[in-house]
């Protein structure tokens, strides 16, 4: 490459430089100078999203599912024995039949604490590139949800609204590394918040250091002024280990999700909040040992006959 | 670089931008998944002369920047893909270049995607962004390598022969 052209070269990267800094210095002020561009960008790709959705339904859990390989043997060769049309046909019901069970349980879930829900399907996987745990769903603005609504999944918290478009919304899970949520523990009501941490477990900080946490307590959402982002209520997670370090200023948890993220397929926004705090309304029952019938049998010796 | 090839390239850009937005990320991969939008780039750019990568950089990071799913800053993924491009390129550059054969590209587009993914890692604390819990971090780096690994020589063929279609120059297909 000659002289001139390394210069030029030279300064054409560090134009690209100072405007990719640029870029970033104006973000971190809060100057959305490109949200209109992400926003129809987004416009453009929602309705491919919707198509693929529908077109790969039957497939999109294939490749979670190879992971799980070893444990699903038996359903596997349960599978092998049916013709292909039958397989697709029992893949669709299958995926149907999931996606009626989760809307049956958040109904559910949503009744008993009276909020008011939009129920939507998720259209798309959020990307690993970032770090960062979301997922899109096929509602949005015209559906009445807006930024900063709870997300709830069958079991309890899903995440909150992060974006809303007109026919769809970014959903933040509560999985990701930023999302945070006041909790409360149900025996000792005491308070603390929870923070994502990528995976299926969080960690937890009560504010008060002198209180004693066990294995197994409950967590529930705490509510936030005018219920966004959080209605009160909402079943969290349970703790799983405690860390009772010497020394620390906050007790702290880790807490592992009712929710999850990995199965998810439809969600519900929470748009309207509880008129009353449901309390501890949406607690999760333990499940009930089912009693074994035991079988008595009595056995009457024959009486031997005399000589 | 004439207005006919800036032009395809830019279609070709949103082509691979909308598979990756509404295609691969309909499926749960296990270990994170891959972009097929950073091996694209990292392809085009061991291709290109360094000005011209650091322009598909610039270009792909940006597109990476209006994806609903990025989190952070604006202009982090721009900044990010632009030093991939023309650091990718300036070591593929000329006769005595890093790769030596397809094999080698292959490996320099898992070893630039795990750069890419280090420098989001390293530049995120400084911007404010949270990135998870250390097994998970090195859980998401083990998966993408391996699923840029196992991909890249699937679509680095079409990527060469697009490449050399739009531009005429040098293939590595």
């Amino acid at each position: 490459m000659s002289k001139g052209g390394q210069s030029r070269t030279r300064l054409l990267l560090v134009i690209l430089i100072v405007t990719s800094l640029f870029l970033v210095t104006l973000d971190l002020r809060g100057v959305k100078l490109l949200d209109n561009l992400k926003q129809g960008m987004h416009n453009v790709v929602s309705p491919f999203q919707r198509t693929a959705n529908s077109a790969l339904s039957p497939v999109k859990g294939f490749f979670s599912d190879i992971s799980l390989l070893g444990r699903s043997g038996s359903q596997i060769e349960k599978l092998e024995k049916e013709n292909a049309a039958l397989k697709l046909e029992l893949l669709e019901r299958q995926d149907a039949d999931v996606q009626i069970d989760q809307l049956k349980s958040i109904l559910d879930l949503a009744g008993t604490a009276g909020y008011k829900i939009v129920n939507a399907k998720v259209i798309s996987q959020g990307s690993y590139q970032s770090f960062a745990q979301t997922v899109t769903i096929g509602s949005g603005s015209n559906s009445g949800i807006a930024q900063n609504m709870t997300v709830l999944s069958e079991y309890g918290i899903a995440g909150i609204v992060k974006e809303v478009y007109p026919n769809s919304a970014l959903i933040q899970l509560a999985s990701d590394p930023a999302f945070r949520i006041g909790v409360r523990i149900v025996n000792s009501q005491q308070i603390g918040f929870l923070t994502g941490r990528g995976e299926r477990s969080a960690v937890l900080q009560l504010l008060d250091n002198s209180t004693d946490i066990n294995v197994g307590d409950i967590l529930m959402s705490r509510g936030s002024i005018a219920n966004r982002p959080f209605v009160p209520g909402v079943p969290v997670g349970y703790i799983t280990t405690v860390d009772n370090s010497a020394g620390t200023i906050a007790q702290s948890a880790t807490v592992r999700y009712y929710t999850d993220f990995s199965k998810l397929s439809v969600l519900a926004v929470v748009v309207g909040g509880p008129s009353t705090n449901p309390g501890d309304a949406l607690v999760p029952q333990k499940p009930r040992p089912i009693p074994t019938p035991t079988v008595t049998v009595f056995v009457t010796p024959t009486p031997t006959p005399s000589n | 670089m004439s207005t006919r090839q800036i032009g395809i390239s830019s279609l070709i850009f949103l082509a691979i931008y909308v598979v990756q937005e509404s295609i691969i990320s309909q499926f749960r991969l296990p270990g994170g998944g891959f972009s097929i939008l950073i091996i694209f780039v990292l392809s085009w750019a061991i291709m290109s002369e360094r000005d011209i990568a650091a322009v598909i950089g610039f270009s792909g990071g940006l597109l990476m920047d209006l994806s609903q799913n990025t989190s952070g800053p604006f202009g982090q993924w721009t900044l990010i893909m632009l030093l991939a491009g023309y650091g990718i390129s300036y070591l593929g550059y000329g006769d005595d270049n890093f790769f030596g054969g397809a094999l080698g590209v292959v490996f320099s587009i898992v070893l630039g995607n795990l750069l890419i993914e280090l420098l989001f890692l390293i530049s995120a604390p400084l911007l404010g962004v949270s990135i998870g819990s250390f097994g998970q971090i090195i859980s998401t780096l083990f998966g993408t390598s391996v699923w840029t690994l196992f991909l890249t020589p699937i679509v680095l063929p079409i990527f060469a022969r697009l490449y050399k279609t739009i531009f005429q120059a040098g293939s590595l297909a």
